[in-house]
């Protein structure tokens, strides 16, 4: 039987589930991972088969020859592809009667979002996205103390998600906005969420990004400010300006009668000094906080139990698409050069 | 200059002590060995008589009395008394050293600006943070180049709330503002600074939810500026630090550049006391004092009869931008400054 960590659910390894996972990059690698060690058993697709049977080996999972292969032998579909590739998939899984898993951001386009949900909903299958920061301990753990009213009402957030640039070819579509929405899509949309989930719906979003306002600068790096309908106002940054292995995460949030502070620099509970430290094998650098539970495992098996369980999640399609409609203001405000984009409805109402 | 003027020791007075930095600026003159602190003046005769009790220096009966025996002065009043005290030093001739925020209004600010230019004598506004070794540190390596070109200059400097310190700082007639008035011109100074580049576009959002809703001023507010030069910059100036916070705030920079990042927290410098009295945890600080800082440069201003290196004008551009948030927050938009 496989050894579970602290923060591994109740729930027996080698469960029922049968998990299609769609794309074999960095995040395809790091779910299968997740999967795996939930002891679940999961098949691979991706339109590089050299990609899928390595990833495949790896972690002991089987290959799909195509995806309608895939589709056939799972009960749910895990997207892992680029942004752009999202919408496409999750419609033809939902239309093959498949839940649907999908990594952040929902998709590439509002409209693509809306046909994604509009898709499960027909189907009656469920659409569950990866907005992981929800599963960070420490965010979950600071979200909490909100709800518990530890300081009162939240007034002045301050999220930070400094990183080094991905390390990625020039032409690879990370880098290309009109397949991943760029920075704000794919990096700051985290804390995006987060500020929704602890400050409520978002009336209007102000931001700037060095992609557009220094298109030479070569670096990225940008800065929102939202306001909440409850008054709250958030300050979210997000960079690719740091030097290499920079991941860093750290927020404050303060509210009427106290402060949270977080920095992921002061409760790293590891730190290394190895003398040789040039062989790091991973394309993109991602939080080691999470030595209390990884989140990956922790979203993966909370969705699994959506699944299977019927248990409600802590997120899910409709506000991964509230997430994505406010991410794409912001980034709309960016191109605009820090035009004031007003989200009337409210977003998350 | 002639060796005796060199060797005369600069006369110094402080006109009101309203606000808490008087009594480190009192305290630093007292001491500082080409400074002879002349007197005090206040306008509550008990402050005044209290203040210079405790650095052995004399109370004056009147504003006029002491600017008459003066070569330079601090004045550390209210905010919205700056403008009315500096008119009446450069009246009298006498140089002005003048707390921040200039002025309440942009308005004012010009009229103390000009004010000092006609008298011909030396305006100076008290950015301390300027003296920062820190600070410094990163203006240089900015100037070097080493970050290549600044993208994006992020800020904070967040605090208690200042009115167990001063109450007027709560009052609006007394203060301007809250949290933006208190907190924006330290930032907006340093970037001006750090990038020689004057703020085009400012963008500003408050609320009045910390500090138990308090609501006779705005305790949160970010603000977001652009530089004519394409850097973007913020400011995080709230009232966001509980008063059981062990320190009273702080003021960091994170600069981003096309070569990298440089982040400088100008208080970080500073022990954890457990057990102390009053609270349960303090972090005094064992860095260096910004206020010396400033005083030695107002002091060598006036002695070497040039200008300071911080300007009247410098508290004026500071000044408009606090100005063009609080018309941003109420137009909901970006609000453009004239360049």
């Amino acid at each position: 039987m496989t050894i579970m960590g602290p923060g591994a659910p109740d729930r027996p390894s080698g469960s029922g589930l049968r998990v299609g996972l769609v794309g074999a990059g960095f995040i395809g690698e790091t779910h299968l991972a997740a999967w795996r060690s939930e002891g679940i058993d999961v098949i691979v697709f991706d339109v590089d088969p050299a990609r899928s049977s390595s990833l495949a080996e790896t972690f002991g999972a089987t290959v799909a020859p195509t995806i309608q292969a895939l589709f056939a032998a799972t009960d749910a579909v895990d997207i892992c592809t680029p942004t752009h590739l999202h919408a496409s998939v999750a419609i033809a899984a939902a239309h093959a009667g498949r839940h649907v898993i999908c990594e952040k951001p929902l998709a590439r386009t509002l409209a693509d979002g809306e046909a994604m949900l509009a898709a499960a909903r027909h189907a009656g299958v469920r659409l569950l996205v990866g907005q992981v920061v929800r599963f960070y301990p420490e965010y979950a753990a600071a979200r909490q103390a909100v709800i518990a009213g530890a300081i009162g009402d939240p007034a002045v957030l301050r999220l930070t998600r400094a990183s080094s640039r991905p390390r990625q070819p020039a032409d690879h579509w990370f880098f290309d906005h009109a397949r991943s929405g760029g920075i704000v899509l794919d990096l700051m949309i985290h804390d995006l969420d987060f500020a929704r989930w602890v400050a409520g719906e978002v009336v209007s979003v102000t931001c700037r990004s060095a992609a557009f306002e220094r298109p030479d600068a070569g670096v990225d790096h940008a800065v929102a400010i939202l306001r909440h309908a409850s008054g709250a106002i958030s300050h979210v940054s997000a960079s690719w300006a740091y030097a290499p292995p920079t991941f860093r995460t750290a927020f404050e949030i303060a509210g009427s009668r106290g402060l949270i502070e977080q920095d992921s620099d002061r409760t790293a509970p590891i730190e290394r000094s190895l003398q040789d430290s040039g062989a790091s094998g991973r394309a993109t650098s991602l939080a080691e906080g999470a030595i209390s539970g990884d989140p990956f495992r922790l979203e993966l098996a909370e969705f699994a139990r959506a699944i299977e369980a019927n248990a409600e999640p802590r997120t899910d399609g409709g506000d991964a698409l509230e997430t994505l409609r406010l991410a794409l203001a912001a980034d709309q405000s960016a191109q605009s050069f820090g035009q004031t984009i007003r989200l009337e409805a409210g977003v998350g109402s | 200059m002639t060796a005796a003027q060199a060797r005369r020791r600069v006369r110094i007075g402080v006109l009101s002590t309203e606000h808490m930095h008087a009594a480190s600026y009192i305290r630093l003159l007292a001491k500082m060995p080409g400074v002879e602190l002349i007197g005090i003046w206040d306008a509550d005769p008990a402050r005044t008589g209290a203040a210079a009790k405790l650095a052995g220096t004399r109370a004056l009966p009147t504003a006029d009395d002491l600017l008459g025996m003066v070569d330079g002065v601090v004045i550390a009043s209210t905010n919205a008394d700056h403008r009315e005290l500096t008119e009446r030093a450069a009246a009298a001739g006498v140089d002005v050293l003048c707390d921040k925020p200039l002025a309440t209004t942009v308005a004012d600010a010009e009229a103390m600006v000009a004010a000092c230019d006609r008298a011909g004598v030396r305006l100076m506004t008290a950015f301390p943070m300027r003296f920062s070794p820190v600070i410094r540190s990163l203006e240089s390596s900015v100037r070097s180049g080493v970050l290549g070109s600044v993208v994006c200059l992020e800020g904070v400097n967040t605090g208690r709330m200042p009115d167990t310190l001063a109450p007027w700082f709560v009052d609006p007639a007394l203060s301007g503002g809250g949290a933006l008035m208190d907190h924006v011109v330290h930032l907006a100074d340093l970037y001006r600074w750090i990038l020689r580049d004057e703020v085009v576009a400012v963008y500003a959002v408050a609320n009045r939810i910390l500090q138990e809703r308090f609501d006779l001023v705005e305790t949160g507010g970010l603000v977001m500026l652009r530089f004519a030069g394409g850097v973007f910059a913020t400011i995080d100036c709230s009232w966001s630090k509980p008063r059981s916070y062990p320190t009273w705030g702080g003021l960091s920079i994170d600069a981003i550049g096309t070569a990298g990042v440089i982040r400088a927290d100008a208080f970080r410098q500073r022990l954890a006391v457990y057990g102390g009295p009053g609270a349960s945890v303090a972090w005094p600080s064992w860095g260096p004092d910004e206020d010396q800082g400033t005083l030695d440069e107002f002091v060598a201003a006036v002695s070497q009869r040039r200008p300071p290196t911080v300007s009247g004008v410098d508290g004026l551009r500071a000044v408009e931008v606090v100005a063009a948030a609080y018309r941003s927050i109420e137009t909901g938009a970006p609000v453009r400054l004239a360049t």
